[in-house]
């Protein structure tokens, strides 16, 4: 029959024209030669939301934003380390400081070139950078960071003054090439506007060639980088949500490093078995209780003590961070902070804290109601393990699970006894304790004070007024290292774990030179020093 | 016309479901150190200070004139940023229903005529069941480690470069250029295999079974029955007769298929990594980036009620009992 021979012809030809097409075109792709020579480097991360360094706290902003700009400090190299608690100089040549302690002199290196021929760094970038986060251009978010800026003054075009409100002792941490203290170009800014996020332009090692979205971003090596040109000629930095791809992706090849989102024990495994390593940096995140001193039964310091024996750090350690993936947090200003020292906590001892429960009138242990606890990232892993610990001592803890941003609102209205809590910040005692454990910062909802003193503590405010005015670097060490002293006595702090950040990287494709187990420390859980790497092959 | 209420109705959806949604756009952006001041300057910046009533009005005035305003995360222009996506997703769901068809009618068709055939009809039923209750990031993750990582000759990630196809095509470099267009044509079939595979897999499981029943109602009819009474062959009843009347039920499938289709690029996407609508429309809605997100869900809602047009149009051809006046 004429029609059925003709629908079988045009079905069985259909079929083969596909399989053709599809072979024969498949057959044409070549693998592109030219870039053998080229030493390219593949990243698979997630994409930024903006080029623009003042702009985002998301964690691979900030990574690819070490790539391209540069501040007027950084992170101290010492001894093949290097360190978030010391600064060194690096778009600034050197600095002085007026008697007063309130006026910063800084000279700019000499022939700093900005990428594509915006010409050379002056003082001007340097005070329009500052000044564009101080009056909140739209976007920006780290002028807070700034506000002990009275004014900034160019000097010559090679010397910028700036003047604090009163004297700083971490101000040259503030000039960290790390969110506020990235320098741009002032051109580039005038030239592209609200464009600019996607038009970056700084003094790093490395240049923003092109965006893909939702593919990739290119980037190439700046000849003219301060420091000297670096090894990798270019990098691509592939946008890829998901571990699995990117796990994939690393044993086949086609990434060098990975970005991960969350380093859990199967992955750092898989990492491990196909000959990667992960390269941990700290300080990272701290996961930490704060005790309320001031809210019943809690105000009785035995009862904060029973808390703390009652609690088995190391187990909760093991099972969020088994392994390296986390190490015990060993003091309240955790590790690569100024002013760090080790602490010691009462250790577990169920026993011991029933007697204290005993002895402080709760022989039958106590009930703690609708405590809240949000429902993202480590929190509700976390508090109920110390549930269960807590349950037996004779704490009962009865959970309420909400939204992160309705635990944020709760705790600051002083509704839990204790705070679970996390975070990073700039890497000095002052900061960190002013924010946790200044009196000032109580939280109070009847003055709206917002602050994160959920201790309620007010038994170091001496300690970091002194601080904050003191400019003997060994002095203030000493004062932080009391600061932390009293808080061990008075028992308002349990640190659970200092989590690091970690990228895993293949040694055969990539080599760095600190130590991949934390002789590299950053703000941004990224590569300080991405100048530095090199491809092998 | 029915479909300008239809889109107006999903947008107002989309408007205001986005701002029930519990979770600030500022908030995603700046996380937890923001002070209440930052927050108040963000909103106020991204112009959601003002009234909702206000803000509806100004987005459907603005979608009517395709201006979807600019991505609040990344500063892009909406609809550029969707023309640029437009096109990777769009060649993927072509070429997953096209390997769904090729894979799901055959499979549909042969499970019907042998029916209960313990050899044929229950293997192929079997087939058509994995399909169905494998996730389309399962099947794509293994596809990924046996043809990309093991095997080696598919790429992990990426789209090819159909931004270059559509360049050439537009700039008429593809006359002048014939050898370059087809290796650009055929490294963006090169990035697509897997995908389409994964998705059309999925996808071919829901054609067969649907193409099976269809089939299986067609053949029961008298028709049927009348053309072999008359002595035709058993190739001349199947597709001369019951084929092309199959085809009117599997039409309107189709025009369904196409919304699952389109949420089957969400995964599709994400596991291999490929620019495209349907991931970016979950990253926008996860960022609460409204403009993003609402531009996203109009072009999907288009996309649908243009498929669904054709398909009634195709109805009156292969159906020419079916005519539109």
């Amino acid at each position: 029959m004429p029609s059925s021979a003709r629908s079988r012809f045009s079905l069985r030809s259909m079929i083969a024209l596909a399989a053709a097409l599809a072979f024969g075109l498949v057959a044409l792709v070549e693998p592109p030669a030219a870039l053998a020579q080229k030493k390219v480097l593949n990243i698979a991360a997630k994409e930024p939301d903006s080029l623009d360094p003042h702009t985002s706290i998301l964690g691979q902003t900030q990574a690819i934003k070490r790539f391209m700009y540069r501040g007027l400090t950084r992170f101290a190299i010492k001894d093949g380390k290097v360190t978030t608690a010391e600064v060194q100089p690096d778009l600034a040549e050197s600095w002085t400081l007026s008697p007063d302690g309130t006026v910063w002199t800084f000279k700019l290196k000499k022939g700093v070139q900005f990428h594509k021929g915006f010409g050379e760094l002056t003082a001007e970038d340097v005070k329009f950078s500052f000044e564009r986060q101080i009056k909140r251009a739209p976007g920006t978010r780290f002028g807070v960071n700034l506000e002990v800026i009275k004014s900034i003054e160019v000097v010559d075009p090679h010397t910028v003054q700036i003047v604090l409100k009163s004297f700083d002792a971490i101000f040259l941490l503030r000039m960290v090439g790390y969110q506020q203290g990235y320098i741009i170009s002032k051109k580039a800014v005038e030239k592209f506007g609200e464009q600019y996020k996607w038009n970056p332009v700084g003094t790093g090692p490395f240049y923003f060639d092109r965006h893909s979205p939702r593919e990739k971003i290119v980037m190439k090596a700046f000849d003219k980088y301060h420091a000297g040109r670096p090894q990798i000629d270019e990098i691509n930095w592939f946008d890829v949500p998901e571990d699995a791809t990117k796990l994939i992706g690393l044993e086949k090849g086609t990434f060098d490093l990975l970005y991960p989102e969350a380093v859990t024990a199967d992955f750092a495994g898989q990492v491990e078995k196909m000959g990667a390593i992960i390269d941990r940096r700290g300080p990272g995140q701290q996961e930490r209780f704060y005790i309320n001193m001031t809210k019943a039964p809690f105000d009785d310091i035995r009862v904060r003590r029973a808390f703390m024996h009652a609690i088995d750090r190391k187990a909760i350690k093991e099972t969020m961070y088994p392994g390296g993936l986390g190490k015990l947090a060993i003091s309240c200003v955790p590790p690569g902070y100024f002013g760090h020292i080790p602490m010691t906590f009462p250790e577990y001892d169920p026993e011991k804290a029933k007697k204290l429960l005993a002895e402080a009138g709760h022989p039958n242990g106590f009930t703690i109601k609708n405590y809240f606890i949000s429902k993202s990232f480590f929190y509700p892993k976390v508090l109920t393990l110390a549930q269960e610990q807590l349950k037996k001592v004779g704490i009962n803890v009865e959970l309420q699970v909400v939204e992160h941003a309705t635990f944020h609102e709760n705790i600051r209205k002083n509704l839990n006894p204790f705070v679970l809590y996390g975070g990073t910040r700039i890497t000095d005692a002052d900061p960190w304790l002013s924010l946790f454990f200044d009196s000032k910062e109580i939280p109070d909802p009847a003055t709206g004070n917002k602050g994160t003193n959920f201790a309620h503590y007010r038994a170091i405010d001496d300690l970091l007024a002194k601080g904050r005015l003191e400019r003997d670097v060994k002095k203030r060490a000493a004062i932080y290292a009391e600061a932390q002293k009293r808080m061990e006595k008075d028992l308002v702090c349990l640190p659970i774990t200092d989590v690091a950040g970690q990228w895993a990287r293949n040694p055969k494709r990539v080599s760095t030179p600190f130590d991949p187990d934390y002789g590299e420390f950053s703000l941004h859980y990224s590569y300080n020093y991405p100048e530095m790497l090199k491809v092998l092959n | 016309m029915i479909a300008v209420p239809m889109l107006l109705g999903a947008m107002s959806i989309v408007f205001f479901a986005m701002r029930i949604l519990p979770g600030d756009p500022c908030v995603a952006m700046m996380g937890d150190q923001a002070t209440t001041e930052a927050l108040a300057d963000c909103t106020k910046n991204l112009g959601l200070h003002r009234p909702l009533a206000v803000q509806y009005v100004d987005y459907i005035w603005r979608s009517v004139q395709f201006d979807f305003g600019h991505s609040l995360r990344q500063g892009y222009p909406v609809s550029e940023y969707i023309a640029r996506m437009f096109p990777h997703t769009l060649v993927l769901v072509l070429s997953s229903a096209v390997v769904a068809a090729l894979i799901g009618i055959p499979i549909g068709i042969i499970s019907a005529l042998k029916r209960r055939s313990p050899l044929i009809d229950y293997p192929l039923r079997i087939i058509a069941l994995l399909g169905l209750s494998m996730p389309v990031f399962w099947l794509g993750i293994l596809l990924l480690i046996v043809f990309s990582l093991r095997l080696d000759i598919f790429p992990l990630i990426g789209g090819g470069d159909l931004d270059g196809v559509i360049q050439m095509i537009r700039t008429g470099e593809v006359f002048v250029y014939p050898r370059d267009f087809l290796a650009a044509v055929g490294d963006v079939l090169y990035h697509l295999t897997l995908p389409a595979l994964a998705l059309g897999f999925t996808l071919a499981a829901t054609v067969s079974r649907l193409s099976r029943s269809a089939m299986l109602e067609v053949i029961s009819q008298d028709y049927i029955r009348t053309a072999r009474a008359k002595g035709q062959g058993e190739r001349t009843v199947v597709y001369k007769h019951a084929f092309r009347n199959m085809m009117v039920p599997l039409l309107t499938i189709i025009g369904l298929f196409v919304a699952v289709a389109l949420t089957g690029t969400v995964l599709t996407e994400t596991v291999f990594t490929r620019p495209g609508l349907g991931k970016m429309l979950v990253d926008a809605i996860g960022a609460r980036d409204y403009p993003l997100a609402q531009g996203a869900i109009t072009v999907f809602t288009m996309i649908i009620i243009v498929v669904n047009l054709i398909v009634d149009m195709l109805y009156a051809v292969v159906d020419p009992r079916i005519t539109y006046r």
